[in-house]
């Protein structure tokens, strides 16, 4: 006995002003009566706020209230009977009403450390009190409706870095900080989620051999907790090494990050929360002591880490 | 003969034998028939054939025959050629191409791994050690994308041991998993082992491994790419439950593609983009890179991307091979631009800078893993290379080679101390570019003082390609003037040999002899006063046996300056071989008549006598030289200074006879020798005499009896020719000795007993007849050998020896002899010695009785009906061409001729005939 969703796209990926179409698969070893098919949608920003900046009140709470985007439920058949076998009941579902008021602004999937934005569709066949009632739930994405997005093309903004010895806030080993080191490069500050995040940057002079390079992107998400904004910079995990061993000096290296589904989403600065992020390059030098904390957070300043974080504003474009 | 004559005196007595009188010049003119001059030697080559006839043959057989070769060749290339053009054509069939890519990656692969044969264990690393070592890494690991990532453990210092098969038996068990795994339709479990794979290709302390390593590696990551593509071209092509919806062309377009397999491949790019470290994340995407055509129609900017990646790979190893895949993977897409594979040698000339200049001093790499890490480096630089003039060669991309013709200054930009580069790009070059380009390519050369790649190497190549390619003379010669010039500051002969290696066919083939003899000059230099290493000594035959092969005449290289200083220097094998050669050359051409050369190459073969001595060469190099050694022997010639040709065939024979072949030549040279004289002058009796004691002298010593006999009676021959009756007497009864001995040897080969016999025999007719030991002495002993040996003589060569006697008694009965020796008075026949002499008349006649006789019985002894019916035959033959047939032969005949009807059938073809010839005679006989 069992219920299955099923949309009419592989890869779930709605808008809020499209039809969300599917079917219903029940599969029974025997024809049931049942009260009625119900279809929920539930869109809701979930909170949380963890440690860090938060205050000790807020820490023991935790989860806050979820904030509701769209909650509709349509009853798709009446009771009745659904035979034994396979059966498919297609659906179709409008989440936005062409009229409706644009107060409930439906945010873009994502997935985070402390704020999740899900939608989720639900199914529910109710069997009266005797039986427990069938039920499958599916999430689907959301990505913003093709009015709101931006024209293209982006302006391609990049923006100059340099990372030197100087630069660095934090002590350096002393061959670095006197033998010092250059990197330049660009890296645009803003990126369409469609596409890749592409710079470039060039390892000018080192005086120490290279061991790594790598790109992390950043998550910023903060929470209105009271009168307090409570936020955090998480990794996320898309972590791109572009360098491996000591480069040749004077070579630009491309910069090519492809941006996770889920994982990210179009900057938000909403009322009581908001998702920005950050783009940080990490120079590792070889150093014996680097071998010594072989699992340290990279964002973490150590002696023979060199960084540079910039802001990121991730758009949906076309 | 004792025992016939007393056993048979009844029957000798009633025989009477008359010889039959024969003109054998009237015969001879009788019997010969007409001759017309031809108007074409038998054996030429008949041009004025009709082609067009050959042509239409061809066609209708297609069999390749391989005598009509000079109307073959014209007509095979061109058919290969257009073979060639059509499969070069990129446009056909993709499948045919993508085979072709195959196999030769398969042939490339083979060559890396045979080139590096890795040693027995390996080190594995942490990194490495992670993947291959404990399995249970990735069984716990759950399916999400972090997993993909290095667990962060690359800094424990664990080295383990473990050997090569184990490592390869758990790569293959490894893919083993990724085929299971994928088939269980965990796709995204097999990608996360692939990168593992992948990941292994980090660890390049493995050194001579690595391309081992890296030849596996690509198998498991070709292995998932084609399981990618296939499955999203299913998706592209089926529904989900199976049907089909449409099916893609060969050269199907981004377009042609649906959105669902679309996302797929999307998808499979962004896992792969996840992946942290660089080097796997770069060969996943290689992997699939053929993928990219489900989303792209033009897929340059993806290939430059990939490649400004890899600039990212610090290791210069790693990024060599990574470079190689790259190359190979894109050479699966369609439509490509060469111009990808000029970045790609640059940014790998880049990386070796570091390595290869002297300058820069990389504390943990020594000059010695240096050159290894040069060494693993060639392989993906001669494929690539190999790449970038593939398509040239086909000539199917002109506009690629304009490019890179154009480019060849920009290819090598700044990097051009990297050698190793040059040397590939010049294996490779087609050859209209290279002479195109020879000085600039001659600039580089002088100016790569990297040690990546030893200078002397690119100069012989160099010289190679100038020989190969026809390059004008005055390029040549501009060429070989700066190149002797440079050369000459090398201290070291190893790389000085290297370098006129590579020149010497061509200062030979334009007959440069002034450079020649610089090039010789500076090897004499550097050769003499020092101990040649194995090594320079193989340099120094290639190079001299190439100086040889390009000689004609064996004056030229004596003449040459230095030429003998530098073989003197040289020692064994090198030695043997060069000797050899020079040996051979020597008796190529015409006879040698210069003392001198005579000289030299007596020493030449002294040498390699010694040589032989000590070393033990082989039975085949040994029967070699002996052949040579007779050959030489052969072909000297002093004209008319006849005596010191003798002399040098003692001197000869008392350093070199000891085989039998090579005293059979100085036998026949002896002879040949006093022919000559005898045909020049009249008065040489002294020096014949000298010229037959060393021959008496040397057969003797011949292990082989039948050689022996031959060359006995050949001197014989000469013997009577000048005159000498005793020595020829002497020299007979030797060879009766000899076939006595080879009567008595074993095995007793008979027909060619019974052709020494006829022989002798022959020759009877011309030697005068002792009156002391009486007329028929030689034929008495000859047939008392026969006799007394009766158990090993079968009665075929009884019968025969007989009818060659009674053949020669029947010649020497005539007025006039057949022939005489020489056709000179000196020697008077038996015809002038016994002119109008009844006793010797009488003495033969009786001796020919008994011969009829004794052959009768030996006839009758044959024990096998046939054999003993065709030697009847054969004896009646014979009896009645040279007997005078009365009634006495008549019944001898008759007995024979009954013998033979009761041993054959009745319609013997050989029997009706015989009684035919009776017939005819008996009606002649009667009518006369």
């Amino acid at each position: 006995m069992s219920v299955e969703l099923k949309l009419s796209r592989s890869n779930r990926i709605y808008r809020p002003d499209e039809q969300i179409e599917g079917k219903i698969i029940t599969k029974f070893s025997s024809s049931i009566s049942h009260y009625g098919v119900r279809l929920t949608v539930n869109g809701s920003v979930n909170l949380q706020v963890r440690g860090g900046s938060a205050g000790v009140i807020e820490s023991i709470v935790g989860v806050l209230k979820p904030i509701t985007i769209v909650k509709k439920s349509v009853e798709i058949r009446p009771s009745g009977k659904i035979s034994s076998g396979t059966t498919e009941i297609p659906f179709s579902l409008t989440l936005k009403q062409p009229g409706e008021s644009k107060s409930g602004k439906f945010y873009e999937t994502f997935h985070g450390e402390d704020i999740s934005i899900q939608y989720l569709l639900t199914v529910e066949v109710a069997r009266g009190y005797l039986h427990k009632s069938l039920s499958a739930t599916l999430e689907f994405i959301i990505e913003s409706e093709k009015a709101e997005l931006l024209e293209l093309p982006i302006s391609p903004e990049l923006v100059l870095f340099y990372i030197t010895q100087d630069t660095q806030k934090h002590p350096l080993l002393s061959e670095l900080k006197s033998g010092g080191f250059r990197v330049s490069g660009r890296i645009p500050t803003q990126c369409s989620l469609s596409c890749a995040l592409r710079g470039e940057m060039t390892v000018e002079a080192s005086a120490l051999p290279i061991q790594s390079i790598d790109i992390h992107l950043l998550r910023v998400e903060s929470i209105l907790v009271g009168d307090r904004i409570a936020s955090e910079a998480t990794l996320i995990q898309t972590t791109q090494q572009i360098a491996d061993g000591d480069v040749s000096r004077g070579l630009s290296l491309p910069i090519y990050v492809l941006l996770p589904r889920l994982l990210t989403c179009p900057t938000v600065l909403a009322g009581p929360f908001s998702i920005e992020f950050k783009v940080s390059i990490v120079i590792s030098f070889q150093s014996e002591l680097s071998k010594l904390h072989p699992k340290s957070d990279p964002r973490t300043p150590r002696l023979w880490l060199a960084m540079e974080t910039l802001p990121l504003e991730l758009v949906r474009t076309m | 003969m004792a025992d016939t004559d007393s056993s048979e005196p009844a029957k000798s007595d009633a025989i009477v034998v008359k010889f039959r009188a024969r003109n054998y010049a009237a015969e001879a003119t009788a019997h010969s028939l007409p001759r017309v001059p031809a108007d074409l030697h038998p054996l030429s080559y008949a041009p004025f054939l009709s082609p067009q006839v050959v042509a239409i043959d061809e066609e209708k057989h297609g069999t390749l025959d391989p005598l009509r070769a000079p109307c073959r060749s014209v007509v095979v290339p061109s058919k290969d050629l257009e073979n060639a053009r059509r499969a070069s054509k990129p446009e056909i069939s993709g499948s045919d191409a993508a085979q072709l890519l195959g196999k030769e990656w398969t042939t490339f692969k083979r060559f890396l791994v045979q080139k590096f044969p890795p040693s027995k264990t390996v080190a594995v690393s942490s990194i490495a050690n992670l993947v291959i070592g404990s399995h249970k890494v990735y069984e716990k690991s759950n399916a999400h994308l972090d997993e993909l990532d290095d667990p962060q453990g690359s800094a424990e210092e664990d080295v383990t041991f473990i050997t090569q098969q184990e490592y390869t038996a758990r790569l293959s068990d490894m893919k083993t998993d990724i085929l299971s795994s994928w088939d269980a339709g965990d796709h995204f479990k097999s990608l996360k082992l692939s990168v593992k794979v992948a990941r292994l290709l980090r660890d390049t302390d493995l050194l001579q491994f690595y391309p081992t390593l890296f030849t596996q590696v690509t198998d498991i990551l070709d292995m998932l790419g084609d399981m990618v593509i296939e499955r999203i071209k299913r998706k592209a092509e089926f529904t989900e439950d199976g049907t089909q919806i449409r099916a893609l062309p060969e050269d199907f377009q981004a377009r042609d593609v649906c959105s669902e397999a679309k996302e797929t491949c999307h998808n499979w790019f962004c896992k792969i983009g996840s992946i942290r470290d660089l080097l796997p994340r770069i060969y996943l995407e290689l992997a699939i890179l053929p993928c990219w055509r489900f989303l792209l129609d033009d897929s340059t900017d993806v290939i430059q991307r990939l490649l400004a990646m890899m600039r990212g790979l610090g290791n210069p190893l790693a990024s060599a091979y990574c470079h190689l895949y790259l190359v190979y993977s894109v050479q699966k897409l369609p439509a490509r631009h060469n111009g990808y594979l000029i970045t790609c040698i640059r940014d790998i000339s880049l990386l070796m800078v570091p390595i290869v200049s002297s300058k820069v001093t990389i504390e943990d790499i020594n000059s010695e893993s240096r050159q290894v890490l040069v060494h693993l480096m060639e392989p993906p630089m001669e494929y690539i290379m190999k790449c970038i003039f593939k398509d040239h060669q086909q000539g199917c991309n002109i506009l690629a080679e304009l490019g890179v013709t154009r480019n060849l200054s920009e290819l090598f930009g700044e990097y051009s101390c990297v050698s190793l580069l040059l040397h590939h790009l010049l294996k490779e070059l087609p050859p209209e570019a290279f002479r195109s380009n020879i000085l600039h390519i001659l600039d580089l050369i002088e100016r790569g003082i990297g040690s990546s790649f030893d200078q002397c190497v690119n100069f012989r190549l160099l010289g190679f390609r100038l020989y190969e390619t026809d390059a004008p003379v005055e390029i040549v010669n501009v060429v070989l003037e700066r190149v002797i010039q440079d050369v000459s500051q090398y201290q070291d002969l190893d790389s000085y040999l290297k370098v006129v290696d590579g020149y010497v066919d061509i200062v030979l083939q334009n007959q440069m002899k002034i450079q020649l003899e610089m090039l010789l000059e500076g090897i004499a230099e550097r050769a003499c006063n020092k101990w040649i290493n194995d090594c320079e000594l193989e340099s120094l035959k290639s190079v001299f046996i190439k100086i040889l092969s390009h000689t004609k005449c064996l004056e030229n290289i004596l003449e040459l300056n230095f030429f003998a200083e530098i073989i003197d220097v040289m020692r064994g094998t090198a030695k043997n071989a060069i000797n050899m050669r020079l040996l051979e050359i020597a008796t190529r051409n015409g006879y040698i008549r210069c003392p001198t050369t005579v000289q030299f190459l007596f020493e030449v073969g002294q040498g390699l006598r010694n040589c032989n001595g000590f070393l033990s060469m082989l039975d085949s190099d040994n029967q070699h030289l002996d052949r040579l050694l007779s050959r030489f022997v052969h072909m000297v010639d002093f004209g008319t200074e006849w005596e010191l040709h003798l002399t040098f065939l003692i001197e000869f024979r008392a350093n070199f006879a000891s085989a039998d072949e090579m005293k059979e030549t100085l036998v026949h040279r002896s002879n040949w020798l006093v022919m000559k004289a005898l045909k020049d002058s009249k008065q040489l009796v002294s020096f014949g005499k000298s010229c037959l004691a060393f021959s008496e002298a040397t057969i003797p010593s011949i292990a082989n009896p039948v050689k022996q006999l031959f060359l006995y009676l050949e001197t014989a021959e000469v013997a009577l020719t000048i005159g000498l009756v005793c020595h020829s007497d002497g020299l007979i009864d030797s060879a009766i000795c000899s076939l006595q001995s080879v009567v008595g040897g074993t095995p007793l080969d008979v027909d060619r007993i019974i052709c020494i016999i006829q022989k002798l025999c022959s020759l009877l007719i011309m030697v005068p007849g002792n009156p002391i030991r009486g007329v028929t002495y030689i034929s008495k002993s000859l047939l008392s050998l026969v006799n007394s040996n009766a158990l090993r003589i079968t009665a075929r060569l009884k019968v025969r020896t007989l009818s060659a006697n009674i053949i020669l008694l029947a010649a020497l009965s005539q007025h006039k002899l057949p022939y005489s020796p020489g056709d000179m008075k000196e020697v008077p026949g038996n015809d002038l010695l016994y002119f109008d002499d009844p006793s010797y008349q009488e003495e033969l006649a009786s001796f020919c009785r008994h011969l009829l006789q004794d052959m009768i019985l030996a006839i009758k002894e044959e024990a096998s009906p046939i054999t003993r019916g065709s030697l009847a035959l054969e004896a009646c033959n014979s009896i009645a061409s040279v007997l005078e047939i009365d009634d006495n032969v008549l019944c001898i005949c008759n007995e024979l001729m009954e013998i033979a009807g009761s041993c054959l059938s009745k319609e013997h073809f050989y029997l009706l005939s015989t009684s035919k010839l009776f017939v005819a005679n008996h009606l002649r006989n009667l009518s006369v």
